[in-house]
């Protein structure tokens, strides 16, 4: 799982490379966000316009992501594709998260939060 | 009639559509292919047709916003296509003379055309009837099912027993599908809830681990008569999804791969033969949840194409649920329209209820569907959420409307208590539609009086009744085309389409020139019949002789016994009496049994070893013969319904929802003898007391003798000579020599374990009625005009007057021309 991130406004931005989050790459996702929390970041927005599929097993790696950030973190999502949306709302997900079309409007959030 | 001109032009043009395609469709020259690739061709070239209607067709809807109709079954016994197309566009002769300028016999190659049989039998080709009633009529209304790839088994017999087989139908193959991979649906099934607080901190039931199938559309083009509209039947196949395999690949277990694959294709695998369906099985849940959300999902998509909120989806779309098998699509509209497209619960109630019409088809207990809890709670998590959410808002109400009455919550309650909770599927499919009917009048009354009295009481406006109906271009005009011919030849062709103008015959029915002319063709399908049962059923049947008809699904409650009863006890008479029959009689039986319904398997046993004895037995002279015809199906109805002379319609009262055989049979000239049960209380009421040959007890006779506990085959039997030799014929092992007891079982359903079919409280009426029609048959013009008359008065049976009555009452559609 390729992810590329940077620090923005104290935001980490995160960007998925890979265009599907599946099961194969589901463990390997979660592990690098884990690597990435653990290092302090309690802010960030996850760049997901790249990603044309995700299905259950990806669902199930960013609820996880979302509970490793705790009460005092926030994740939000910018850029998902309409598949990607589809599989949000197919399992309540995008009650939970933020999601932005636009990355710097997920950043934006973050930032002012 | 409207036809397409016959023109050298269009023959031509007919002519180089199959030429192209027995090419370029299945590779071969011309003089290389097979029956099969000049069906194929030919099919394909008609379908050409098809799909330029059909696409004007879906234009004039788009343009017009039209509101559509998803009629949703999981059956739809669609028979052959070939004939029925070419007659709705009235290219019979033109697509006849074409080929046969070709080489190509028409007939030969719609001979060979094997049936779509996706469905069991009355509910299923009621479906398909309804899609040609629409199409007619200009309706925009579409069929909604599953692509089985085997669909009812085939039906061999060997030594008078039931063997099935396989029916691999080319579901992948066939011509008329045109599969729509860019319209695929995604389905996620199985899986758990995750509570996870939403942003605002309230409850958020979370649908996780789900496992993905996908939903592959085929279409098959519905043309209605005339060829103007063309709708379609959308099957959809369970296909595995890429993504669902891709880690097991990756590791390398290529085979466990394969293996899932092979079982998410399994999902649309098989059609369940009925009664076998409420035994609880996990594939027949899938399934079920299968179609359901592939509908959902492709109707709501269609219907934001071209608008921008839902709030107007129920003045744009009505979805009717062909009995309960459809019944999740409730808790799957509900889920789509609350978590999909965040509708608040009011909302979306009211939407779905507005959308949603239930037909109930059955008043048998063992037939209403039910499902553990336990099994939804695996296989659809999220829903069974959602039904109990919609049990607790409507149990509310009920408290609200019948303050402290717990017995009556219990009963209407849609989550059954007990050892084993279980959803009763029913009550979620009337809890969650606006409209709820039976499918004839005396049946309807029952579903309000009997079935679901409660729900009745809580909403008499939801209920009413449609009287079922068949459409009489494939049950007249295609398969009794010397009738046909003659209908419009005496009385014009608009019956075709207003089935109520067969009326204009009655005049005739007296008329010595017209009976003539309608018993010669009444011969000719009998001669062609007697043909066809010598090939399959290895029977001589003399076409003088009176065709006595029972052909469908093999049923104790629909009483096939009886008729064998009744057949041994005129072989008796004949033997042991020397009584010389009134008429001669060809006595057929036609039908399959469920794989595991036993004692159906053992009536049709028993009807061949009957069958096998009074056929070889010389004492009675060819005057009786007993025939089995193997393989029920819709083709082979077609040829056995315009030789029928006698219809049976027997079942014990108040057991039979409707019937459809026996408007078929009505409507090509054949006389009911039939109980006061379901649609023949109409045909009564249609032909007359004297046209028909009404016997048996009422249901209200029904009810008192098994409520009243009074009932005691064992009475009738030491009371009625005929009923104790029949009996004891039966239990003499006259029918089973080498097998002594077989039939055993049979004799002790009736007189030791209570007869709960009423066989013998039946019979000695039955026994009269058809002495009454033998000796009426041998008076031919007496019974010709009886046979006149009740296709003259069988229009109200036109599936065109179902379809407009639903159209007007529940669906708020319009013909869009």
């Amino acid at each position: 799982m390729e992810l590329e991130h940077r620090k923005q406004d104290g935001v980490l931005v995160v960007k998925i490379m890979n265009n599907r989050l599946d099961a194969q790459g589901a463990d390997d996702f979660r592990n690098r966000m884990s690597e990435l929390i653990s290092g302090g970041n309690r802010c960030i927005s996850l760049n997901m316009s790249g990603v044309d599929f995700i299905d259950s097993s990806g669902l199930g790696a960013m609820v996880s992501v979302l509970k490793l950030m705790g009460q005092d973190g926030d994740i939000v999502i910018s850029g998902p594709k309409e598949s990607a949306m589809r599989m949000f709302k197919l399992t309540r997900m995008n009650k939970v998260f933020r999601i932005f079309d636009k990355e710097e409007d997920a950043v934006l959030a973050l930032s002012t939060r | 009639m409207k036809k397409i001109k016959m023109s050298k032009r269009a023959l031509q043009d007919f002519q180089a559509s199959v030429f192209y395609h027995i090419k370029y469709s299945t590779g071969k020259a011309f003089a290389a292919a097979s029956k099969r690739d000049q069906y194929k061709a030919v099919a394909l070239a008609v379908r050409e047709r098809l799909i330029d209607a059909m696409l004007t067709t879906n234009e004039r809807y788009k343009k017009q916003d039209a509101k559509r109709l998803y009629y949703v079954s999981m059956e739809f016994l669609m028979g052959r296509a070939l004939g029925n197309n070419l007659y709705n566009l009235g290219m019979v002769e033109l697509a006849s003379e074409a080929l046969g300028a070709m080489g190509i016999d028409l007939e030969e190659i719609r001979a060979g055309e094997l049936d779509a049989a996706l469905g069991n039998g009355g509910l299923g080709r009621l479906a398909a009837c309804f899609l040609d009633s629409l199409a007619t009529l200009g309706m925009p209304g579409y069929g909604y099912g599953i692509n089985y790839e085997f669909g009812i088994f085939k039906q061999e017999i060997e030594n008078g027993f039931q063997k099935e087989r396989p029916d691999h139908w080319h579901s992948q193959d066939n011509p008329w599908l045109i599969e729509r991979s860019d319209r695929a649906c995604i389905v996620p099934v199985y899986g758990r809830i995750e509570n996870l607080p939403d942003r605002s901190g309230k409850d958020n039931p979370m649908w996780m681990d789900w496992k993905m199938l996908i939903g592959v559309p085929h279409d098959v083009p519905i043309v209605g008569f005339g060829g103007q509209t063309v709708n379609y039947l959308r099957l959809f196949s369970a296909r595995s999804s890429d993504e669902f395999d891709i880690r097991i690949f990756n590791e390398g277990d290529y085979l466990s791969a394969v293996e899932q694959k092979m079982s998410s294709e399994t999902i649309s695998k098989v059609l369940y033969p009925s009664d076998s369906v409420a035994s609880g099985k996990e594939l027949r849940l899938v399934q079920e949840y299968f179609l359901v959300a592939c509908a959902v999902r492709d109707v709501v998509r269609r219907y934001l194409e071209s608008h921008e909120t839902l709030h107007a989806f129920p003045e744009k779309v009505a979805i009717q649920l062909n009995d309960t098998h459809p019944a999740l699509t409730v808790a799957e509209f509900m889920r789509t329209l609350i978590d999909e497209h965040d509708l608040d619960w009011h909302s979306a109630w009211q939407i779905t209820q507005a959308t949603l019409g239930y037909t109930n088809h059955t008043l048998l207990p063992e037939a209403l569907e039910r499902w553990p809890v336990s099994l939804l709670e695996t296989v659809l998590p999220r829903h069974l959420q959602i039904i109990y959410e919609i049990n607790r808002r409507f149990l509310e109400n009920v408290s609200k409307r019948w303050p402290g009455d717990p017995d009556r919550l219990q009963r209407m309650s849609i989550i059954e208590e007990g050892d084993t909770k279980q959803v009763r599927m029913a009550h979620l499919a009337i809890v969650g539609s606006h409209s709820v009917n039976g499918v004839a009048a005396m049946h309807s009354e029952l579903v309000k009086t009997s079935l679901v009295p409660d729900f009745y009481r809580l909403w008499p406006h939801k209920f009413n009744n449609k009287t079922n109906g068949v459409t009489q271009r494939r049950w007249l005009l295609k398969s009794n085309p010397e009738l046909s011919a003659l209908i419009t030849e005496t009385i014009g062709d608009a019956w075709i389409t207003d089935l109520g103008k067969l009326r204009g015959l009655e005049k005739y029915a007296g008329d010595a020139a017209f009976q003539k002319k309608f018993l010669d063709i009444k011969k000719r399908n009998k001669e062609r019949l007697a043909r066809d049962i010598l090939g399959t059923a290895r029977v001589q049947a003399d076409p003088d002789s009176l065709f006595d008809v029972l052909i469908k699904r093999i049923h104790e409650y629909k009483r096939q016994l009886l008729g064998v009863l009744h057949i041994i006890h005129q072989y008796r008479c004949v033997v042991e009496d020397g009584l010389e029959l009134t008429a001669p009689k060809t006595y057929l039986f036609a039908g399959k049994a469920a794989p595991g319904y036993v004692m159906a398997k053992l009536i049709i046993k028993l009807i061949c070893s009957v069958a096998e004895v009074i056929n070889k037995d010389e004492q009675v002279k060819g005057r009786m013969k007993v025939v089995f015809v193997p393989d029920y199906r819709v083709s082979l109805a077609e040829t056995i319904i315009p030789a029928a002379d006698l219809s049976e319609q027997i079942s014990t009262a108040g057991m039979e929802a409707s019937g459809t055989g026996n408007m078929k049979l009505a409507m090509n000239g054949a006389l009911t003898i039939g109980t006061l049960d379901g649609a023949n209380v109409e045909i009564l009421e249609e032909v007359g007391e004297d046209n028909m040959f009404v016997f048996g007890l009422s249901i209200e006779d029904v009810k008192i003798l098994r409520n009243g506990g009074g009932y005691d085959p064992w009475a009738y039997y030491h009371q009625n000579s005929n009923i104790k030799r029949v009996m004891n014929a039966l239990a003499s092992d006259m029918f089973c020599p080498d097998d002594p007891g077989l039939f055993k079982p049979i004799y002790d359903s009736i007189l030791t374990h209570g007869d709960y079919y009423l066989h013998l409280a039946d019979f000695q009426s039955y026994l009269e009625a058809q002495e009454k029609a033998s000796q009426q048959y041998v008076d031919r013009s007496g019974w010709a005009n009886k046979a006149i008359l009740n296709v003259a008065r069988a229009g109200k049976f036109s599936s065109d007057r179902t379809i407009a009555q639903y159209a007007e009452d529940i669906w708020n559609i319009q013909p869009v021309l």
